[in-house]
C-alpha cells in the first residue's frame, strides 16, 4: 500500500472506531428519557398529592429511579466524549427548574393543576431534550 | 522537514496504539474490556501498549470497582488529544496529497 493509501486507512478505521464509541454511549439517551419521565411524574406527585403523603410517594418514587439509573450507568463500558459537562448541564438546568417550579407552586398554586402540570413538563424538559441528540448520533 | 509525514506521532503511529487512542479520543473515558474487545486483541497486548500510551503521557489508567468487581477505565489525557489530534492531522494532510512524484 501507498503511504496515502495507509494514511487513509488509518482515518477510516479512527472514523468507525468513533462511530462504535457513538453506538456504544447510546445508553445515555435511555437513561435521560427515564430521567426526564421521572422528574415529570414525581413533581406532578408533589404538587397534586395534598400533604407529607404526596412528598413520601414522589421522594420515595425519585430515590428508586435514581438508585437504578445510577446502577445502570455504573455499568456501561464507555461513555463518550464530553459526557461529564453534558450530564453535569442537564442536570443543573434541572435541579434550577425543578426548585423555581416547587418554591413558586408550593406557596402559590398547591394543587392546582394549571400550575402543575406545565410545571411538570418543563422540569422534564432538560432531560427529555437532552435524549434527542444523543438519539440522533 | 515540510512533508506532512514528519508530524507523525511516533508513540501512535503504531496501527494498535492508533486505534487505541482512536477510541479514547471519542470517549470520556472506557473500560479495558470494551476497548480490548472494539480493537480486537489480547488482554496482554493491550496492557503493553497501555503501558506505552501512559508512559508517553498519552493515556490515563483508573482503577476502581463496579460492586465488587474491579473495573480500569482507560481515558486519554489533554497531551494524549492535543497529540492525537496532531497525528490525525497529519495523516489527513498524506491522504490528501497529489499523486505527483513526491521529493524525498
Amino acid at each position: 500500500m501507498t503511504e496515502r493509501a495507509d494514511a487513509a486507512a488509518a482515518l477510516a478505521r479512527a472514523a468507525s472506531l468513533r462511530a462504535e464509541v457513538h453506538r456504544t454511549s447510546r445508553w445515555y439517551m435511555r437513561y435521560l428519557l427515564v430521567y426526564g419521565v421521572a422528574a415529570f411524574v414525581t413533581t406532578l406527585l408533589v404538587g397534586m398529592l395534598p400533604g407529607a403523603a404526596g412528598v413520601g410517594v414522589a421522594m420515595g418514587l425519585w430515590a428508586a429511579v435514581i438508585g437504578g439509573l445510577s446502577v445502570y450507568a455504573a455499568r456501561q463500558r464507555v461513555s463518550r466524549r464530553g459526557f461529564a459537562r453534558r450530564h453535569g448541564g442537564i442536570i443543573g438546568v434541572w435541579a434550577a427548574l425543578y426548585g423555581v417550579v416547587l418554591a413558586v407552586g408550593a406557596t402559590e398554586y398547591p394543587g392546582d393543576l394549571a400550575w402543575w402540570l406545565p410545571g411538570a413538563a418543563l422540569v422534564a424538559l432538560p432531560a427529555l431534550a437532552g435524549a434527542y441528540p444523543e438519539a440522533r448520533r | 522537514m515540510s512533508h506532512p509525514r514528519h508530524q507523525l506521532d511516533e508513540v501512535i503511529h503504531s496501527p494498535v496504539r492508533f486505534a487505541i487512542a482512536a477510541l479514547l479520543a471519542a470517549a470520556e473515558k472506557a473500560e479495558f474490556g470494551y476497548v480490548r474487545d472494539t480493537v480486537e486483541i489480547t488482554d496482554s497486548a493491550l496492557s503493553k501498549q497501555v503501558a506505552t500510551l501512559e508512559k508517553a503521557g498519552y493515556v490515563k489508567v483508573t482503577k476502581g470497582y463496579v460492586g465488587k468487581r474491579p473495573r480500569t477505565w482507560l481515558s486519554l489525557t489533554r497531551a494524549g488529544r492535543t497529540a492525537f489530534d496532531v497525528h490525525c492531522a497529519a495523516l489527513r494532510a498524506i491522504a490528501d496529497t497529489s499523486r505527483t512524484p513526491e521529493t524525498a
